[in-house]
């Protein structure tokens, strides 16, 4: 850290709405640093956020007119693949591509972080030949709900086609029900696995799912819920216990999905992964405790539950503990560099090849296969492949050598200081603007190493100008702890 | 990866292969957040149960996990002969490799015929076969096979893939002691608190250079960047940049010692060709995974001499025999295995080809394969379970007999690398 404050005209953010920004959006730019300023600070921020109907979404609303196939109905992906006009997996990029921008442009930034959160707990990956029909519905049924409660999310996506398909409840009948659902539904989404409940649980919350059918090639593209195929009589699954002696099991589901929703496992469970996402890898019990009585106190609803843990003083005092994986990091480094993509007219327009950029460096929006969801611990994105890849993301990203097309690349003079300028006086300006701050020492000397200058070097206009001298900072900050970690 | 599409054909609507109420399937790779089962990074690097050094001493063995994803058959590739050639004749009117074509082999089996490059080695006891072999109960999915394979460890909650538990047995264990070619993304088995390293090829090894295009001081830069970080990524980096610095010669020299010409056009030229670059420069790499796909053959599996099936069997033969003669004298402590989540179903369906099925064949060739046979038990195909090929040893009994046999030092182990699991005698190797 250089003694004096960096002379750029950027303010720096105070350490309270920078940890705000970092963990709460894809990323701390320029742009961003403002908006939390004018808010009142990084709390005034967030509760905003909270709201995103009421946050204007200039970017973003251009954004959703990108990608024409989001808007097809699951019967039109399907017939549209049938007539090999297009298939599922090209709309299962668009909407990975769609994903991304949001995460880069839009302002509801809070919004796109719980869309992920949850997609993540309630998982349908977007490698699912089966769900791929269904899967852009599924994701529109998350963002509805993301901010309202986990009993509306759990009740509308335990019953969604996309879900019935990818863990085999579209096919589980009362003559052969499919346990799949019936117990990812405790294992993952709800209650987790050392709840206590039993096989015998299993099959029964399998049996009370039995109705929810949706078929895609056999007799027809069609999803309905089909009285004969519900398994009827008594249920018990741990403490719930149901007649369910209709035919129509609809009601019965609903009580069970409910009882889970509001079940004290689950509870715990939420605010546990809340806490790991958006505070650290080891929560204490007392904030998880704290989150999980927000939780249940207000009928699982989301928003007070989020207040409650960024409240709880270990939300501020844990900056820098959570590993950036490589898709945040993707999404931070576009924002880093002042990228600004445009509308996509071919597959090497940015916002259409990023898609296999970030996929090939490791990590594209939803596309984990098994029903566990991305890993959410530093421990899984540590590895040396994916540190390697990331450098190399950052070098080519920054260099603005692939891709290009139909994005807007910061001019390097908008984040050059007057010059002559010290070395370090040039390091901290341009970091400020890059990762939203000053640089540590250890950061700085080792920029200073990759250029062969020393900090105290007169850099001049010409040096400054030079194809590499820019880059090498730039690219140095992003692989710095400060960008890596969030 | 290409998941299974429903078939039809029983009128049912539901797709083949959704395991029954009774099997009461589990998943093996549990959640990350199941309870209390947040792993945290102190557990996940928790060093109490590494308990051997095997490290990088010079002129180690080395294991080559060959995946054939998508659910190989094993019927096409190991055939029976006799009176189970008969039965899987009737089943297969349409796609059976004929008796009078398979090549090798002995007594009971013979290879397709697209083996040939390989024949001197299975003549020579070098390459030989194990069938019936499989998941302790059938998994038909593809996600799930392939998770439950290469976690290998049933009921853990841990994301600890078994050659990660290899790898860490040795305190010491460098990055480059396993690696996935091919791709930079682990594959399950290489995932866990050990170190790993995923490259597409081997050039790219390397820390990207910026200013002065200088490796060296690229990684004193970020040396000193990351110097005072003190977090598992910290540590991770400092590994990362240590490793490059010991590979930067390979790297450097990759144009001269990687030799993708001397293997024929197709998916594992690169990736064999790098692997064994890798293997010659004998920088302590142990076990090495790679991908082969695309054998997913619900339909048009093909002819013995034309068609899908002889086209893969076709690539992975001689793809195979380059990569023992591209060894040169590191070839004498290199076996590979292969592996695939499950077999076909033994019936051929509608459109020539085969659905999921469950046991399957793996291939061993290689340092002390005991080859030129079948080995194992088989489970004969008029005791078929629920129309698919039985099996009659779990494929972790084939990999422990080829673990035991190649690091004597992880002999000890057996309870760390696949917990709870006792193996069965295979025979596989010598």
């Amino acid at each position: 850290m250089s003694p004096a404050a960096p002379a750029a005209s950027t303010a720096v953010l105070p350490r309270a709405g920078r940890h705000f920004a970092r963990r709460f959006s894809g990323g701390i730019t320029p742009t961003l640093a403002s908006q939390i300023t004018r808010a009142g600070g990084g709390r005034r921020w967030f509760s905003q956020q909270l709201y995103p109907a009421r946050v204007t979404d200039t970017k973003g609303d251009q954004v959703n007119t990108w990608f024409p196939s989001l808007k097809l109905t699951p019967a039109q992906i399907f017939q549209r693949e049938q007539d090999d006009v297009q298939g599922s997996w090209d709309v299962m990029a668009d909407l990975s591509r769609w994903t991304v921008c949001r995460r880069i442009h839009s302002t509801r930034q809070v919004q796109e972080l719980m869309v992920e959160f949850w997609s993540n707990l309630l998982h349908v990956p977007l490698g699912d030949d089966l769900a791929a029909y269904h899967r852009v519905s599924y994701d529109r049924m998350i963002r509805t709900y993301a901010l309202t409660s986990f009993e509306r999310l759990l009740l509308h996506a335990t019953t969604h086609p996309a879900m019935g398909l990818f863990l085999d409840n579209a096919t589980s009948s009362k003559q052969a029900p499919n346990e799949n659902l019936g117990r990812e539904l405790l294992e993952l989404h709800t209650v987790g696995v050392d709840a206590g409940y039993t096989e015998t649980d299993v099959k029964s919350s399998s049996r009370i799912l039995t109705g929810y059918r949706s078929d895609v090639w056999w007799p027809a593209f069609q999803t309905f819920y089909d009285p004969s195929w519900h398994w009827t009589g008594p249920i018990r699954v741990m403490g719930f216990q149901h007649a369910n002696s209709n035919a129509d099991g609809r009601a019965a589901t609903t009580a069970y999905l409910k009882y889970l929703a509001h079940h004290p496992a689950t509870a715990n469970r939420i605010a546990r992964r809340l806490c790991v996402r958006f505070v650290s890898d080891t929560p204490s019990a007392g904030l998880v405790a704290t989150v999980a009585r927000a939780y249940r106190r207000n009928n699982t609803a989301v928003r007070p539950t989020l207040l409650a843990m960024v409240d709880h003083p270990e939300f501020l005092a844990s900056a820098g503990a959570k590993v950036r994986t490589p898709l945040d990091d993707y999404v931070a480094t576009v924002r880093a560099l002042g990228i600004s993509l445009g509308k996509p007219v071919d597959g090497d327009s940015f916002a259409n090849a990023m898609h296999w950029h970030y996929r090939d460096a490791g990590q594209a929006p939803f596309d984990w296969p098994a029903p566990n969801g991305f890993p959410e611990v530093n421990g899984a994105w540590i590895s040396s492949g994916r540190i390697l890849n990331s450098l190399e993301v950052h070098r080519t990203l920054a260099f603005g050598w692939w891709p290009r097309d139909e994005a807007v690349f910061r001019k390097p003079a908008a984040l050059l200081p007057a010059l002559p300028a010290t070395l370090e006086a040039v390091i901290d300006h341009v970091a400020v603007k890059v990762i939203g701050q000053a640089p540590s020492a250890a950061v700085s000397q080792g920029i200073a190493t990759a250029l062969g200058w020393s900090l105290s070097r007169r850099v001049t206009a010409e040096e400054a100008q030079r194809y590499w001298t820019l880059p090498t900072i730039v690219v140095s900050l992003l692989d710095s702890p400060h960008h890596l970690t969030r | 990866m290409t998941p299974d599409l429903p078939t039809p054909a029983d009128g049912s609507g539901e797709s083949c292969g959704c395991p029954d109420f009774t099997l009461s399937r589990r998943r093996f790779l549990a959640t990350t957040v199941a309870g209390a089962g947040v792993l945290t990074a102190g557990q996940l690097f928790d060093d109490a149960w590494r308990q051997v050094a095997y490290g990088a001493a010079p002129g180690g063995n080395v294991v080559v996990v060959v995946s054939l994803r998508g659910g190989s058959d094993g019927l096409s590739m190991v055939v029976p002969r006799g009176a189970d050639h008969d039965l899987l004749a009737a089943a297969r009117p349409g796609i059976v490799v004929p008796e009078a074509t398979l090549i090798g082999g002995d007594t009971n089996f013979g290879l397709h015929p697209a083996f040939a490059p390989l024949l001197p080695m299975w003549n020579a006891g070098t390459f030989g076969a194990v069938h019936a072999v499989g998941l302790p109960a059938p998994n038909r999915s593809h996600f799930d096979a392939m998770i439950e394979v290469e976690d290998a460890d049933p009921g853990s909650s841990g994301r600890v893939g078994w050659i990660n538990r290899v790898v860490g047995l040795d305190a010491s264990a460098q990055p480059e002691g396993a690696v996935q070619l091919g791709s930079a993304l682990l594959p399950t088995s290489l995932v866990g608190p050990a170190p790993a390293l995923g490259v597409r090829r081997v050039q790219d090894l390397s820390v990207p250079t910026l200013a002065n295009d200088d490796a060296a001081i690229r990684r004193t830069s970020l040396g000193q960047m990351w110097a005072r970080t003190s977090t598992p990524l910290g540590s991770s980096v400092r590994a990362t940049l240590a490793t490059a610095e010991r590979l930067a010669p390979l790297v450097a020299s990759a144009d001269d010692v990687v030799h993708p010409t001397a293997y024929p056009a197709g998916p594992l030229r690169e990736v064999l060709a790098n692997t064994a670059a890798l293997i010659r420069a004998d920088v302590g790499t142990r076990m090495v995974t790679v991908d082969y796909g695309n054998w997913d053959m619900h339909n048009g599996l093909g002819q013995p001499d034309s068609g899908w099936m002889a086209d893969q069997v076709t690539h992975l033969a001689g793809a195979l025999a380059a990569f023992f003669t591209d060894l040169g004298a590191a070839a004498s402590r290199v076996t590979v295995v292969t592996i695939s989540e499950f077999g076909r179903r033994v019936q051929e369906n509608g459109d020539h080809g085969v659905d999921h099925g469950y046991g399957n064949a793996m291939l061993l060739l290689g340092a002390g394969v005991n080859g030129g046979g079948v080995r194992g038990q088989w489970a004969h195909l008029n005791d078929l379970n629920d129309g698919d090929l039985a099996i009659r040893q779990d494929f972790r009994s084939v990999l422990w007999e080829v673990l035991a046999s190649r690091f004597p030092e992880v002999s000890g182990s057996k309870a760390t690398v696949f917990p709870g699991f006792v193996p069965e005698t295979v025979g596989a190797m010598s």
